[in-house]
């Protein structure tokens, strides 16, 4: 009995040996569901999702691994290996997919509260706008109030000025009719007439303005100073009012006082000369009421001619003081 | 020794006829189909719903041929197929959202740089 035993172990050992050692036959359709689940788990999407079922998988492919004989059942096991791998799979897309989900809903959250800032922002600045514009519409309706009101003061100041001249026009014929007889008279009387009106045209052409890089300069011409004189004439402080007005219309700007001279007499005697007339104007605005520290005088000599000096009426109008309203 | 040899036997024999299930195997795999085209599964997972009532149609037509042990496998087959179908669908219907979401958002996105321009960024 004993020797049969062993006659029978020696013979199922090797059996055994064989069934357990030997690789089973490469069983195509077990090594594709074994690719699927390394596919699976080494892919870097679905990696970590879906632990659950990743893990029932594995579980249905290692009883699909050990099953031995009956063909049918193993197929059967390694079927739902598979199974269970696809449903891992779809479970971790869904995974997946829910956080894509969230992303997305945190996305169009995002999105709309930026609109949101976006139009506060806009409504904002429109408000502001809206604002700046009332402000200038009525600032503008105040000029123009101003405006209406200066053109009204003029018509009254006008139709004054027209009353004043019409009665002296109509004082000036009773004289003339009553001294129609006496010939000199008239004479007389229209010379001066001819040489208030030449006066006038002078004062005009005095107040020159024109515009140049530094400022509006005013020339005053040839009248404020007898030759070789450094003092106003008579009169010469009242001429300047004009001036003093126009000055006053840009208190914020400075001035600057340039004397010139024509070419005639000593160069350095001519840029003394120029100097002092600079400063005789400067002090005779400041006596107007410009402020003193608006004010500079300068002396330019002769260097600085606007016509030729060849001739008088050239060097007359070299003979002058620009006033200039500087710029900056 | 007697004993074990017996039952060997019997373990033998039990494991090679299998005893004839009853009708209720078919409940579950019944209730699972139905279960998936609740879900949608034939819209989302059309493949997997036809293999579940093709393992069932199987599985009936072997107990018809008391091939028991075959209809065991095939209803457990037939179950899983349904099972991955009502999964599919989920996952489906998922994706769809996420899709729907981001064409939107890409709508709501253009139209906001309409609005206000490089501001919107």
């Amino acid at each position: 009995m004993n020797r049969c035993l062993l006659k029978i172990s020696l013979v199922l050992i090797p059996v055994l040996l064989v069934a357990c050692t030997a690789t089973p036959k490469k069983d195509l359709a077990l090594e594709r569901v074994r690719d699927e689940l390394t596919s699976l788990k080494s892919n870097p999407e679905l990696a970590g999702y879906a632990p659950l079922a990743v893990g029932e998988a594995e579980r249905a492919l290692r009883n699909a691994e050990l099953a031995t004989g009956d063909e049918l059942y193993r197929a059967y096991l390694v079927y739902m290996a598979d199974r269970r791998i696809q449903i891992a799979r779809t479970m971790a897309e869904r995974e997946q997919n829910e956080q894509a989900l969230d992303a997305l809903k945190q996305q169009h959250s995002a999105m709309l509260i930026k609109a949101s800032q976006l139009e506060a922002d806009q409504a904002r600045g429109e408000a502001e706008r809206a604002r700046l514009l009332v402000a200038t519409t009525s600032e503008e309706a105040q000029r123009a109030r101003e405006e209406r009101e200066a053109a009204l003061a003029n018509e009254a100041e006008s139709a004054r000025a027209a009353q004043l001249s019409a009665e002296e026009a109509d004082q000036a014929r009773r004289l003339a009719e009553s001294r129609a007889s006496e010939a000199d008279y008239a004479r007389r009387e229209a010379e001066i007439a001819s040489q208030q009106i030449d006066s006038l045209t002078r004062q005009l052409e005095n107040l020159q303005l024109r515009q140049t890089e530094s400022g509006v300069v005013v020339t005053l011409g040839d009248v404020l100073f007898a030759s070789g004189e450094t003092q106003l004439v008579d009169g010469g402080l009242s001429s300047l009012e004009e001036v003093v007005d126009l000055l006053q219309t840009e208190p914020n700007k400075k001035i600057r006082v340039e004397g010139h001279t024509d070419s005639l007499g000593d160069a350095e005697t001519n840029l003394q000369l120029s100097e002092q007339r600079a400063q005789a104007v400067r002090e005779a605005l400041i006596s107007l009421g410009v402020a003193a520290d608006r004010v500079t005088a300068l002396g330019m000599g002769e260097d600085f001619p606007i016509a030729s000096n060849e001739d008088e009426a050239g060097r007359a109008r070299n003979r002058r003081v620009d006033v200039i309203l500087l710029d900056n | 020794m007697k004993l074990i040899l017996m039952s060997v036997v019997c373990l033998f024999f039990a494991a090679c006829t299998s005893v004839q299930p009853g009708p209720e195997i078919f409940d579950l795999a019944d209730q699972a189909i139905l279960a998936a085209e609740a879900v949608g599964g034939d819209e989302f997972a059309p493949v997997e719903m036809r293999f579940a009532r093709e393992k069932l149609a199987s599985a009936r037509l072997g107990m018809e041929k008391e091939k028991y042990e075959v209809v065991v496998y095939l209803v457990e087959e037939s179950e899983i197929n349904s099972e991955l179908a009502i999964e599919k669908s989920r996952t489906a219907k998922t994706r769809r959202l996420v899709n729907e979401l981001r064409k939107s958002n890409e709508e709501l996105d253009a139209s906001l740089r309409a609005t206000f321009g490089d501001e919107f960024k």
